[in-house]
């Protein structure tokens, strides 16, 4: 044998060598998914395993592959399938539990959240209450109705409705008509040649089962809820299973990644409870704050809230004290 | 109109701050006060994010004051079982709130009883999960 043969023979082994152990690292990785935990008296543990599972991962793109290869890749939903209870989400639902937290699991009003920050991060957070114990309040960048983007989507309070189809699943927030758009088709994301940042990202994903697993990427910036909690940056990602536990309630689990503002990945379990409407007079309405005037609402020089002009006041500007309502709503 | 009877009752009490803005810090109203009003309803703005209830309160001098209250929107005020019918101009009511920081005529709703049936209606109760 000469010596170059020798050398590509040793060179052909360690290739195989190597793309031996990268399937059995991801294979381990899959077979060491928690498969999905009930929200028992357990949970508190339940929940640290949850966290570990995804401080595993350097990325969310690994977290999302281990998970994807756990399952086999993924078995498409037919419209059969549409009736069974685990798919059929219909029904309008709200938050199940935790305020504007973004962590369901810490008290309304408590503080500080459960993310692991980087110095950064905390940085953002230290202003945010240094601004409000200065001032009483802030300026929410939804207050002229943006979207609250991904991953505040989480956060918000009103009204739900979750669309499962076999191609796509629909998760639809009441707040400013919000649609997150779930492709289980088989599509990958949007070239990065071509993506752009928006509100709620691309998402896509797959069904392991009777649980919907989901990757999203290309978000905006934002912050997770208002008070006292960390921003996301436009380098953020997630990964999310949702599962419907009982014919009243779905939950997620979510793992935001964020290079910038979080130094481990930041697990939380959300979770929506379907609500009684036995009349059927509850439901979803247009949501834009230029319907009424009075939802108008501007910022002050001191970086908080006001409303710059009523309609049912004649004169804001001699009426009010604010310099703000003043400058702006004086007729 | 008898019920056009005003009691004004601006007290430094406090109360527990509940975080009701859809869309908008809370900064602009005083959560460790209550103004408490009588007068008849004016219109009744269900909207999106924000409701507004428009009430006409007249003053010891006569003058009548439209004041607004905010409260949540049709989701939240249709599961505290607040209709727009509830409020048909010309209802009278007493309602209770916190008033804005700035001096204007309006305030958040907390509690507005109707002056007929006595029944009262509370937006915060829409928030109840059932």
């Amino acid at each position: 044998m000469t010596t170059r043969k020798a050398v590509l023979r040793v060179g052909v082994l360690l290739v195989a060598v190597a793309a031996l152990a990268a399937v059995v690292i991801s294979m381990v990785s899959a077979q060491n998914a928690p498969a999905w935990i009930a929200q028992d008296e357990n949970w508190a543990a339940s929940k640290q395993k949850l966290q570990a599972f995804g401080e595993r991962f350097e990325t969310s793109e690994a977290l999302y592959e281990a998970l994807k290869q756990g399952a086999g890749g993924g078995k498409p939903l037919t419209w059969q399938q549409m009736a069974e209870p685990a798919y059929d989400w219909s029904g309008i639902y709200t938050r199940a539990k935790g305020g504007l937290h973004f962590d369901p699991d810490l008290r309304p009003g408590s503080g500080p959240d459960s993310a692991k920050l980087t110095p950064a991060g905390q940085q953002v957070v230290k202003a945010k209450a240094d601004q409000i114990a200065r001032t009483g309040g802030e300026y929410d960048p939804i207050s002229d109705c943006r979207p609250p983007g991904t991953p505040r989507w989480f956060t918000e309070p009103f009204l739900h409705e979750f669309i499962v189809t076999p191609a796509q699943t629909w998760l639809i927030n009441e707040m400013v008509n919000d649609v997150r758009r779930v492709y289980t088709d088989g599509r990958d994301h949007t070239p990065a040649a071509d993506a752009y940042p928006t509100w709620n990202g691309d998402t896509i994903g797959f069904w392991d089962g009777e649980t919907l697993v989901a990757h999203t990427r290309y978000l905006s910036s934002g912050q997770y809820q208002r008070g006292v909690q960390p921003n996301y940056s436009d380098k953020t990602t997630v990964v999310e299973r949702w599962h419907k536990i009982d014919p009243k309630a779905l939950q997620a689990d979510v793992w935001v990644f964020d290079p910038i503002n979080l130094e481990k990945p930041w697990y939380t379990r959300q979770g929506w409870t379907r609500l009684t409407n036995d009349d059927r007079q509850l439901r979803i309405r247009y949501w834009d704050c230029r319907e009424n005037p009075n939802n108008s609402i501007i910022t002050t020089e001191s970086g908080t809230s006001q409303f710059p002009d009523f309609d049912f006041v004649p004169n804001d500007g001699d009426v009010s004290t604010d310099a703000a309502v003043k400058k702006a709503g004086k007729k | 109109m008898k019920t056009l009877m005003i009691v004004f009752a601006l007290t430094a009490v406090a109360i527990p701050g509940i975080p009701v803005e859809a869309h908008h810090s809370g900064a602009m109203f005083d959560d460790k006060k209550e103004v408490t009003l009588t007068g008849v309803v004016k219109a009744f703005q269900y909207t999106n994010p924000h409701s507004w209830l428009l009430v006409d309160v007249k003053g010891p001098d006569g003058k009548v004051t439209t004041w607004g209250f905010e409260a949540e929107g049709p989701s939240t005020l249709t599961r505290a079982g607040i209709r727009i019918s509830d409020f048909t101009p010309g209802t009278p009511i007493t309602i209770t709130g916190h008033p804005m920081r700035d001096g204007r005529p309006a305030a958040t709703w907390i509690k507005a009883t109707r002056t007929t049936d006595k029944k009262e209606f509370v937006p915060q109760a829409g928030f109840a999960i059932r």
